[in-house]
Parts: structure tokens; C-alpha cells; sequence
């Protein structure tokens, strides 16, 4: 694969996420800088404050989608499950944010924080 | 000689003397006066070139009039003028003249002005015309009537027109009649067969030089009852209706070979009232019943005339305001606070700018 399709099939990838996907690596990464753990159990919380999900199996399945895009890195830490951005997936939000796609909404566990 | 001034005056005038001198503001409506004899321009020019009217406005009146004074104050000397109160044109000039002839020390009796004013119908006509009324009243014929310098001063009221629905052609016809009928008195006099006083154009004149409201009119005269029931009944309806006289004068016409003694008790209805007439009783072959013109020369004051108008103008106004709350919506306010709103964009831009440099910091970029 030439560095010309790898762009190419990077695009593809950011086109095909969602706000919620791009509310996971902004939230992971946001975590991530104040030294704190966020994991799918506070994703799923934060999706239903906002009205986006009732169902943690969403939660759960738009994180796998990103973990399988290897976009973020889903690790069982202490029983939970932590997520952390990937070089991936910075960039990937890198290129959203410069886009304007989505409009960054609060996660309330990282305000009460 | 008669001066018309403004609309309403220069048609009266007009139709009454086919020499009348008119005075407006604006040429197109000198140009559609029917009749009447020299025209005067009085110009005012606006920054956007001459007025083509006063618009309403008796300031532009009172202003154009500087333009006329110097040749318009030797013109009324002694003559008649027509003007209505409620436009400005005719207001405005009055206005100038009225406040020229007060500041002046004194006026011969021969020079003394007549004057016919023309009063809106307060209840039907426009709210302009109803407040310009009352300043005029108020203001410059209150201080020339306490000055004495001006002569009669008749207020013609246009009610009859907008009650009996009249053209103002008719209207103006009838104004106009009725103003004949009080000025043939003299002529009257002279012609007829003199049977008792006597009321010559000295006296008439006279008359006529004297500074207060003048109330005229006529009727056919029952000698079986009593004058005061009489008069009662028959007030000009052009004119406001009169309070007590001060003065009077009353010209009696009796069929040839009628009783001419039935003027004394005229004559005794006006000495009860502290008021000596003058008079004078002639033969008219041409009647079959007596008829009398009468002149009451009173002097209610501007102030009860005002307070008239006011009353008018203060409904007039209630009713806007009425209308205006009737009209009222309350509009839903929209808080928009720009600073607020300043805030929240570069709080989304700086969120967005600074995921940036999270990545940067926790070194994915």
C-alpha cells in the first residue's frame, strides 16, 4: 500500500465516524491530559447525560469500532476498562476538530472533576 | 376692500368682493381661486426651494408673512379680512398681523380691521386643525382683542357644514349671504323709507371699529311675542352662538302701513340689559311681515373659546392613546447579550484549539 492509499483509507475512516465516536477521543484524550482515568463505564454515563444513548452496548460498540480502527486503546486496568487515544486517533480528531464536524459537547465526569 | 388669506379666507373672499386681495403661501392654490381680484405670494423658502404650502403649519404662516407685511399691514387698514384658524397659511399670517396690530400704540377709529375667522368643526376635523385653533385663540387674537386695535372680529364655525353635510361651495354661499345681509343695514337705511333712528355707514362704520365678537343675524319678527324668545331661537347657526351683548344694533323692516312703534320694546330688551342700541326702523314695501337684522357686540373671553377647543383636543388625544395601547403587542424580548455570545465562540473555538495541544502535550501529535 502506497503512503497516497494509506491517506487515502485514513480519510475514510474519519468521513465514516460519528459524534459520538469523535466525543470518545476527545474525552479520552481531555482524561488523559488532567491525569485521569476514563473509562467505558464513564463514556456510557456521559453518552446518557447527554441524551445520545440509554444502552451500554452502544457505548460499548462505538468503542470497540474505535478500538478496532485502532483509534483509541481500550485496557483492563483495576476491573474497568480504561480508554486511551492512539497516535491514530489524535490525528484522527486532529482532523476533525480542524474540520468542524461536531461541536465539543462537556463529558460531566470530567467537569465534576 | 376684502383680504382673503389662506384657503378657506381667499375663497370667501373672493365669492364676497371680486376685487378681494388673496394671500397664500402657495401659487397653485392662489391659481384656483374663482374670482376676486389681485393676488399676493407669500414666499418662504426651504432649504429644498419655495414652499408649495404650510403643510398644517402655522410657524410657516407666521414666516411667509415676513415676506408680505411691509405691503399686507397698509392693505387691511380699515378693510375686511377672512382666514380661517385651523391650516397654517391663513393662522400663520393672522397670527403676524394680529401681534403687529397689538404692539401698536393706537389705532384710528376708520383704520381699525374687520376681522372673519373661520373655526373648524372640533369634533369632525382633524386634530392639527382643532390644536392650531386653540394656540391661535389663546395666543395672538387673545392679546389683540386686550389690545383694542382691531375692529369687529366675527368667529364663523364650520358645524352647519359638516352637520348638514354641505358642499363647501354651498357652505361658503351661505357664509357669504349672511355676511350681505349684516353689511346692506347702511345700504338699507339709505334706500328705505326712514321711520324711526337712523343707521348710516358713519355709524355702521363705527360699529364695525368696535374691538369685540360680533354675533349678526336676522328673522321675521312677531310683535305678539317677546324679542328675548325670539332672538333665542333664531342665533346665526354659522356663527358661535353669542354671550350677552355689550353693544347692539338692529335694523327693523315693517311692511308699508305697519305699526313702526313695535321697536320699542327691541329697544326695551336691550336697555334692561344695560345695553343702548342703536337702531333704525324703515319701511320695506317689499315684506309682508316685520324683519330684523341684529348685531350683538359681545366680548366672551378667548380663554372660555380656548378651553372649548382644548376640551376637543384632550379627547382627540385620549382617543390616540386609547388606540395606541387597543394597538398595543407585546413583543417577545430577545436577550441577546453580544458579549455573552462573544464569550461562548471563542470558549468553542479555544475548546477546539486547545484539544490541539492536549494531543500535543499528552504526545500523540
Amino acid at each position: 500500500m502506497t503512503g497516497t492509499e494509506a491517506l487515502a483509507l485514513f480519510e475514510r475512516q474519519v468521513d465514516f465516524l460519528s459524534e459520538s465516536h469523535y466525543l470518545l477521543l476527545l474525552w479520552s484524550a481531555t482524561a488523559e491530559d488532567r491525569s485521569l482515568k476514563y473509562n467505558l463505564t464513564n463514556f456510557f454515563d456521559d453518552l446518557k447525560h447527554l441524551g445520545i444513548t440509554r444502552t451500554k452496548q452502544t457505548a460499548v460498540a462505538l468503542a470497540e469500532v474505535l478500538s478496532g480502527l485502532r483509534f483509541i486503546e481500550m485496557r483492563d486496568e483495576s476491573n474497568r476498562k480504561n480508554l486511551y487515544i492512539s497516535r491514530y486517533g489524535a490525528l484522527a480528531l486532529a482532523r476533525l476538530v480542524e474540520s468542524r464536524r461536531f461541536e465539543s459537547r462537556q463529558s460531566s465526569y470530567l467537569e465534576e472533576r | 376692500m376684502t383680504i382673503g388669506i389662506g384657503g378657506a379666507g381667499c375663497k370667501i373672499a373672493a365669492r364676497l368682493d371680486s376685487e378681494a386681495v388673496l394671500v397664500n403661501v402657495s401659487e397653485t392654490e392662489l391659481g384656483k381661486v374663482d374670482g376676486g381680484g389681485r393676488r399676493l405670494l407669500a414666499s418662504l423658502h426651504a432649504g429644498r426651494g419655495q414652499f408649495k404650502g404650510s403643510r398644517k403649519d402655522p410657524a410657516i404662516g407666521l414666516d411667509a408673512y415676513l415676506s408680505v407685511k411691509r405691503e399686507l399691514l397698509p392693505l387691511i387698514r380699515g378693510n375686511y379680512v377672512f382666514s380661517s384658524t385651523g391650516g397654517g397659511t391663513g393662522n400663520g399670517i393672522c397670527t403676524g398681523i394680529l401681534r403687529d396690530l397689538s404692539e401698536e400704540e393706537h389705532i384710528a377709529t376708520e383704520d381699525k380691521t374687520f376681522f372673519a375667522l373661520l373655526l373648524p368643526y372640533a369634533r369632525l376635523e382633524s386634530s392639527e386643525f382643532v390644536s392650531n385653533t386653540s394656540d391661535f385663540l389663546a395666543g395672538p387674537l387673545a392679546e389683540a382683542i386686550d389690545s383694542g386695535n382691531t375692529g369687529n372680529i366675527v368667529l364663523f364655525s364650520n358645524s352647519v357644514k359638516f352637520e348638514q353635510k354641505l358642499s363647501e361651495e354651498d357652505f361658503n354661499a351661505m357664509l357669504v349671504d349672511s355676511l350681505r345681509q349684516f353689511f346692506a343695514v347702511p345700504d338699507k337705511n339709505d334706500r328705505l323709507r326712514l321711520l324711526d333712528g337712523h343707521i348710516d355707514h358713519e355709524d355702521f362704520a363705527l360699529f364695525l371699529s368696535k374691538p369685540y365678537f360680533n354675533h349678526f343675524t336676522c328673522f321675521d319678527y312677531d310683535a305678539q311675542q317677546s324679542f328675548e324668545k325670539q332672538l333665542a331661537k333664531h342665533p346665526n347657526p354659522l356663527l358661535l352662538p353669542p354671550e350677552n351683548p355689550i353693544e347692539a344694533l338692529f335694523l327693523l323692516e315693517v311692511p308699508s302701513g305697519a305699526d313702526p312703534t313695535i321697536f320699542y320694546d327691541i329697544v326695551e330688551h336691550f336697555t334692561a340689559r344695560n345695553v343702548s342700541p342703536i337702531y333704525s326702523v324703515v319701511e320695506n314695501p317689499d315684506i309682508e311681515r316685520p324683519f330684523i337684522s341684529v348685531a350683538l357686540l359681545y366680548s366672551r373671553k378667548p380663554a372660555e373659546l380656548v378651553n372649548d377647543f382644548n376640551k376637543i383636543a384632550e379627547k382627540h388625544a385620549q382617543a390616540k392613546v386609547q388606540k395606541s395601547l387597543d394597538q398595543y403587542v407585546t413583543l417577545e424580548k430577545l436577550n441577546v447579550n453580544l458579549a455573552d455570545e462573544a464569550k461562548a465562540a471563542l470558549k468553542q473555538r479555544g475548546d477546539e484549539e486547545g484539544i490541539l495541544d492536549i494531543l500535543k502535550r499528552i504526545g500523540r501529535l
